[in-house]
């Protein structure tokens, strides 16, 4: 049995950072883990051994219980359609333009390639935890939204209209009642811009079933998934944290913890100014001061709120160039539920 | 004082001192997730209307970020004035679309639930470069109206902005001729005319971030789709010339600073910081953020000149 963790947050809080650590303390936990990240930064990637990889996973050089993969950030759900298609529509798709355009600019195309492929490696069953770093793009939530929506496009009740019923490489209705439409349309707009468009959704439409059945599968890996979401205190992280809290219990499940990365120690709270210190030098413990008192009411307000298991990880300025400092990120970290993430923390 | 490109203008006393930036009659606000776009364009939008700029604020994105910054509850498609003189709205994409048909391409026959509306809004889902025209063409038609001085657009992440900027082109690649290659055309005009439009890429110096803009500013450049960037450094921290190093907290707190004081030098010799913002402590709501925002832009700018 595989256990699943997929960790997700705004982009810039250290998603990508505090995923790789928990990975790094499951593995030296004896978990056969794998790690799979997305752009991870130049140093972290070093201390991953992912600097060269592709999408397949590798062993860690020193890390036994250890491997390590990058999300292929140019995969789109373009190979996915195609995979589902006919042979013949594959080629008409693959040629066209619209489809390309598609391919290339549909936001939740990666997160959907992100979450397919996150998914296949929970399926190979070749891992006791797979814990998951998730794109940042559409605010996060395309992740898990991505499979739902990918159904839609190729079968949604706009698409049904213009390509008519149900019967995937149904034409007539599209060729009888929508594309006399169209043309007129096109009429007045001067080109064929629409008629193109609506050939390329009838060939889409085909793939539909094997999308949608697909889309099951990684829904069903979500959903028995953990989820960790990650923030700072900060306003902005804070509102996507709060998204995550709301609307992952319909599409996934609800979040296991929030994380506050960047997190001051709260005894720094109570600072007084002292006359034994320089005017500048107090008034920069002041505002730490503040700020320290700021993060903690966020927390606080956080977890009251959403009923949240509140983690934090303090505020560390060593840059995670090997493993073990890595690892210490979450090892100095406060409130993290590892029982519920099927993680056993020895002492 | 009359300068290209504006048709009105009130004249504050203060105005020469607010350069660069609100010279403009669109500013695109971008940067990495979380480095505090939303605040810099709420805090842009309210130092022009302090300036007796006739402002209009949009939020492009779903996240909310530049409402929250406003107080004014969530914003709708249609403009609402949050300030005497600053509106603001959200690009909601159905309305968008709606407003698109009827009035820019002028299709008869245009409810909501009409075939033609249909057929457009199954393509705005699947041909994205329409979908985000739509977005960008409302902004472009609102900076045309005599209605604003200035136009802020709170615009998505540096990761997607590139398909948003680029849409006007790759509508006029796709569609040889007609009404809509005719708009597209003018919109990728606009948006590379220095006098009308600048991109403004809020940063902070740290690793990601700063990666992530210069790799942006160089997509901006060889693209030619925009003129070349403004940088905003956001949450820069003051050195500290003190160098005691106390015992307990104090100590802990002064050796916190000067890590990350040296971190931040490190990417502020690479990045081309034109306007510096420092750290804001201890602030509570978003509502706070943004008029510090203001103040402190306007202090930055002040600077650049």
């Amino acid at each position: 049995m595989t256990a699943t963790l997929l960790v997700t947050g705004a982009g810039g809080v250290g998603k990508t950072t505090i995923a790789a650590s928990i990975a790094v303390t499951a593995a030296r936990n004896g978990l056969r883990t794998l790690v799979v990240t997305v752009d991870p930064a130049r140093r972290l990637a070093s201390a991953l051994g992912v600097e060269d990889l592709g999408d397949e996973p590798q062993p860690h050089d020193t890390e036994p219980s250890l491997w390590a993969a990058m999300l292929d950030s140019s995969a789109s759900w373009r190979a996915v359609a195609i995979r589902h298609a006919a042979p013949e529509v594959a080629e008409r798709l693959a040629d066209n333009e619209f489809f390309r355009a598609a391919s290339e600019h549909f936001p939740a195309s990666q997160s959907y390639a992100a979450a397919d492929q996150a998914a296949t490696f929970v399926q190979a069953k070749a891992w006791d935890l797979v814990v998951v770093d998730t794109p940042p793009s559409g605010g996060g939530i395309d992740f898990f939204a991505a499979p739902a929506q990918m159904a839609d496009l190729v079968g949604g009740r706009l698409l049904r209209w213009i390509t008519g019923g149900p019967l995937p490489g149904r034409r007539f209705f599209y060729d009888r009642a929508a594309k006399p439409m169209l043309r007129i349309a096109d009429s007045v707009l001067g080109s064929d811009l629409l008629e193109r468009v609506a050939e390329f959704l009838v060939d889409l439409r085909t793939t539909y079933d094997g999308v949608a059945r697909r889309g099951r599968e990684i829904e069903s890996v979500m959903r028995s998934a953990s989820i960790i979401v990650i923030t700072t205190a900060d306003p902005a992280p804070v509102r996507e944290a709060v998204r995550f809290y709301r609307e992952l219990p319909n599409l996934a499940s609800t979040p296991e913890a929030v994380i506050f990365n960047r997190a001051l120690p709260n005894e720094w709270s109570k600072q007084s100014s002292s006359p034994g210190l320089s005017a500048e030098m107090n008034s920069v413990v002041e505002m730490w001061s503040a700020e320290t008192v700021r993060q903690r009411d966020t927390r606080e307000g956080f977890s009251a709120r959403y009923g949240a298991t509140v983690a934090t990880v303090p505020w560390s300025t060593d840059p995670p160039t090997d493993l073990d400092r890595l690892a210490s990120l979450v090892g100095n970290a406060v409130g993290i539920p590892w029982s519920n993430l099927g993680i056993d923390i020895s002492p | 004082m009359e300068r290209g490109g504006w048709r009105t203008r009130s004249t504050h006393p203060d105005w020469l001192t607010i350069i660069s930036l609100l010279d403009k009659r669109l500013v695109i606000v971008s940067g990495k997730g979380g480095v505090g776009k939303s605040a810099v364009s709420a805090g842009l939008a309210l130092l022009a209307q302090r300036n007796g700029l006739r402002v209009l604020a949009v939020e492009m994105g779903t996240g909310g970020g530049l409402s929250t910054h406003f107080s004014t509850g969530p914003l709708q498609f249609k403009p609402r004035e949050v300030r005497p003189g600053l509106h603001a709205l959200h690009i909601v994409r159905s309305e968008a679309l709606l407003e698109y048909l009827s009035m820019q391409l002028r299709l008869p026959g245009m409810g909501r639930f009409g075939p033609v509306a249909r057929a457009f809004d199954a393509l705005a889902t699947a041909a994205p470069a329409i979908r985000e025209i739509i977005t960008i063409g409302k902004i472009l038609w609102e900076v045309r109206e005599d209605r604003w001085d200035v136009v802020i657009a709170d615009a998505p992440p540096t990761g997607q902005i590139g398909s948003y900027l680029r849409a006007p082109l790759s509508i006029t690649e796709l569609v040889p001729s007609g009404r809509i290659r005719d708009q597209s055309a003018w919109m990728a005009e606009t948006l590379a005319d220095p006098k009308i439009t600048q991109v403004a890429l809020v940063t902070i110096p740290e690793e990601l971030p700063a990666t992530e803009t210069l790799e942006t500013i160089e997509w901006l450049t060889s693209e030619q789709l925009t003129p070349p960037a403004a940088v905003v450094g956001n949450r820069i921290l003051k050195r500290l010339n003190d160098d005691a190093t106390p015992d307990g907290k104090a100590g802990q707190i002064a050796s916190l600073h000067r890590s990350l004081w040296t971190e931040q030098q490190e990417w502020l010799d690479r990045l081309p910081v034109d306007i510096a913002v420092p750290y804001m402590f201890g602030l509570f709501t978003p509502g706070e953020v943004a008029a510090h925002m203001a103040d402190e832009l306007e202090a930055g700018m002040g600077a650049m000149k």
